[in-house]
């Protein structure tokens, strides 16, 4: 899923070096005739697995099952898969005896109800998006600051209002700006790399400590953070869902920001309060904000079903999109690119990247 | 030595700039022109002139030595009508906030920021979520940005693309040695050589005899057809009857368009910037010609403006020299 930067959840269980680990995958008595038994699960797995399959080198035996709650269909699968590709994992799953590696068909696990999961399996993640979700927030930041969507709204309407013989007020720049990045990992370090070309200033806030800041001026310890939101002119929350992050960014904290704050959200909605964000942004205690993700989400049963019990969609200084900021298609040439060779090499018995944990 | 500030801009700029004025300058402020008539001798005795124009019937300025423009473009200044050997000088500062657009109008157009976040916004619609198997939308990395007019905007939007890790031509009338991430810069002669390869064409260059009608139908076509044009420089570097029909017809994929070929009069203040409906096409972004239009860029031309009545005063090199009359 686009949006979760690993800096403070991921690394959790990562070897203390921070780099990737070095697990074998055990698969002992394999014969390489049999070809290692597959499941793509769920509705993304499925949906992309040929894509996946078309990328890889190795041979695998497939099976694609969309729908999680087909029990006729899941206990045999898990019974036998070796490998299972997928986003969620529910505490209510079967049996799966014979799994040895849990391949995220996403960069966050947070789906995954990680205790319940088989004894002696690695989990691994997949990234690929942060070039596009950079690109997202240098967008909406610049959007929100020169006032795009309103002036292209109103001139569509014929309005000259915005331009500068007719009165019109100047809008910001993004030069000089302080962007203040919570969760620095792979996202966090794209985005200042982009940023500092602007002539904006980077710092950062991290559960971890950063070795290197990449570029970006300054890392404050997450206990810190009150600190740091008093200096940002924008604040992008790059985190992903943890016990640390969930409902962080409360009524207090956002009280420490400039009224003329933008807050851009590509991590994960929980760690906004959703009451406190909707009452600030309608009574301009921050001056507008960039949601990517959101508190309630898409369903087949409701398909169009408004993203949070409050009506963001009334604030004129709300820039909102559904899920989609690292969804490219360069996105998903690299994701896919990126996992399809992890499953090689794990059918080769090579190390895998991105292991988040083995259990 | 004295200073007349005539029109309405430049009566903004004294009050931006007060303090910064070298010390015993008489300053005399008209925010309206027509003021001149009735006061001529206010024209007389001026040593420095700050407008964005002067016309032939002005009174005389027999003393002028430095008109200072304060805007980027001087053809609203009647020079003939200005006593000889002045310096006339221009402003810049706008180039930051122009590149800062034609990156953001960029990245919307890859990303279709105005179909998706419309949607979302309008119909609550998750049709272009991840999850939810949408189509996905582009990006700007690994695309080639090709900008016509590598001068001083030109060179700011370079600086500012190439950290997204994508390919950057130029065409500039001049011959201009490339900065780094800049791979090339093609003479404009060879300017058709260049567009079949870009992604995105940005327009930065000044309007003369050699860049209007730049972009006509012939030119248009060797785009891709995925490819967006940006333009912040002129309507009519643009064919506008070519353009508006590659657009509606997908020639090209989409533009955003900053300048017009037409604009408001005191008689017709809504008059559209076009005689197409180009507010009526989903793949274009357009904008009141604003780009630039700044507080940061009021400052630093403020700041420049301020920087060359001292220099004046002091007798030192002027900056900013477009000609002298």
């Amino acid at each position: 899923m686009p949006g979760l930067d690993p800096g403070i959840h991921a690394r959790r269980n990562v070897p203390s070096d921070g780099v990737d680990g070095r697990v074998k995958p055990g698969h002992d008595g394999w014969k390489g005739v049999n070809d290692m038994k597959t499941l793509f699960l769920g509705g993304l797995a499925a949906r992309v697995a040929p894509r996946i399959l078309g990328k890889m080198t190795e041979k695998l035996d497939p099976t694609l099952l969309a729908e999680l709650t087909d029990m006729q269909r899941l206990i045999p699968a898990l019974a036998e898969a070796e490998i299972v590709v997928g986003h969620i994992w529910r505490s209510d799953f079967p049996e799966a005896p014979r799994l040895r590696l849990l391949q995220a068909a996403t960069a966050g696990v947070d789906m995954l109800d990680l205790p319940s999961l088989p004894r002696g399996i690695t989990l691994c993640n997949v990234f690929g998006h942060e070039p596009a979700i950079a690109e997202y927030v240098l967008m909406t930041m610049l959007a929100l600051t020169h006032r795009l969507v309103d002036t292209v709204t109103a001139f569509r309407g014929g309005s000259w209002a915005a331009h500068q013989p007719a009165g019109g007020s100047a809008h910001g720049e993004a030069l000089g700006k302080t962007i203040g990045i919570l969760g620095y990992g792979r996202i966090g370090r794209e985005v200042a790399k982009r940023a500092v070309g602007f002539g904006c200033t980077v710092i950062a806030a991290n559960r971890s400590p950063i070795a290197d800041k990449g570029d970006a001026s300054e890392i404050y310890p997450l206990a810190e953070l009150d600190r740091m939101l008093p200096q940002c002119d924008v604040l992008l929350i790059a985190a992903g869902l943890a016990p640390e992050t969930q409902g962080l960014i409360d009524a207090s904290r956002l009280s420490l920001m400039k009224p003329t704050a933008l807050l851009i959200n590509i991590g994960r909605a929980a760690i906004v309060d959703e009451e406190a964000l909707y009452e600030a942004l309608r009574g301009n205690k921050l001056g507008g904000a960039a949601l990517d993700v959101w508190w309630r989400h898409w369903s087949p049963e409701h398909p169009d079903r408004r993203p949070s019990r409050f009506p963001f969609h009334e604030l004129p200084n709300v820039l909102m999109t559904p899920h989609c900021s690292g969804f490219t298609d360069g996105t998903a040439d690299r994701r896919w690119g990126n996992l399809a060779a992890n499953l090689d090499r794990f059918v080769r018995g090579e190390p895998l990247n991105n292991v988040v944990m083995t259990t | 030595m004295k200073a007349l500030f005539l029109g309405n801009v430049a009566a903004d700029t004294q009050v931006g700039i007060r303090d910064e004025l070298p010390p015993g300058l008489d300053t005399v402020i008209l925010p309206d022109p027509q003021d001149l008539f009735r006061s001529p001798e206010l024209a007389a005795d001026a040593d420095i002139l700050v407008s964005n124009h002067w016309g032939a019937e002005y009174p005389p300025a027999p003393r002028v030595r430095l008109v200072q423009s304060v805007a980027t473009g001087v053809e609203l200044f009647d020079l003939a009508a200005l006593p000889r050997g002045a310096a006339v000088c221009n402003a810049f500062g706008h180039e930051t906030a122009i590149a800062e657009y034609i990156i953001m109008t960029w990245l919307a157009l890859h990303h279709r920021l105005f179909e998706i976040a419309g949607d979302f916004r309008e119909h609550g619609s998750w049709r272009t979520s991840w999850v939810e198997s949408g189509a996905p939308h582009g990006e700007v990395r690994g695309s080639t940005l090709g900008i016509v007019g590598y001068g001083r905007v030109g060179r700011e939007v370079a600086r500012r693309a190439a950290p997204f890790g994508c390919r950057i031509l130029a065409a500039n009338r001049s011959a201009r040695e490339p900065e780094p991430g800049v791979e090339r810069v093609f003479p404009l002669g060879e300017l058709d050589r260049m567009l079949p390869e870009c992604d995105t064409v940005a327009l930065c260059t000044a309007l003369g005899p050699e860049t209007t009608g730049l972009i006509d139908s012939r030119r248009l076509a060797l785009m891709k057809p995925s490819a967006f044009l940006i333009n912040i420089a002129r309507g009519q570097v643009i064919d506008e009857d070519a353009v508006y029909a590659a657009l509606r017809d997908g020639t090209i994929g989409g533009a955003a368009l900053d300048v017009w070929w037409q604009y408001p009069t005191p008689a017709e203040p809504q008059r559209r910037g076009s005689r197409h409906p180009f507010h009526e096409l989903p793949n274009v972004i357009v904008t009141p010609h604003n780009s630039g239009w700044t507080s940061g860029m009021v400052r630093r031309r403020w700041d420049e403006i301020a920087d060359n009545i001292n220099r004046f005063a002091r007798g030192e090199p002027l900056i900013n020299i477009v000609t002298t009359t």
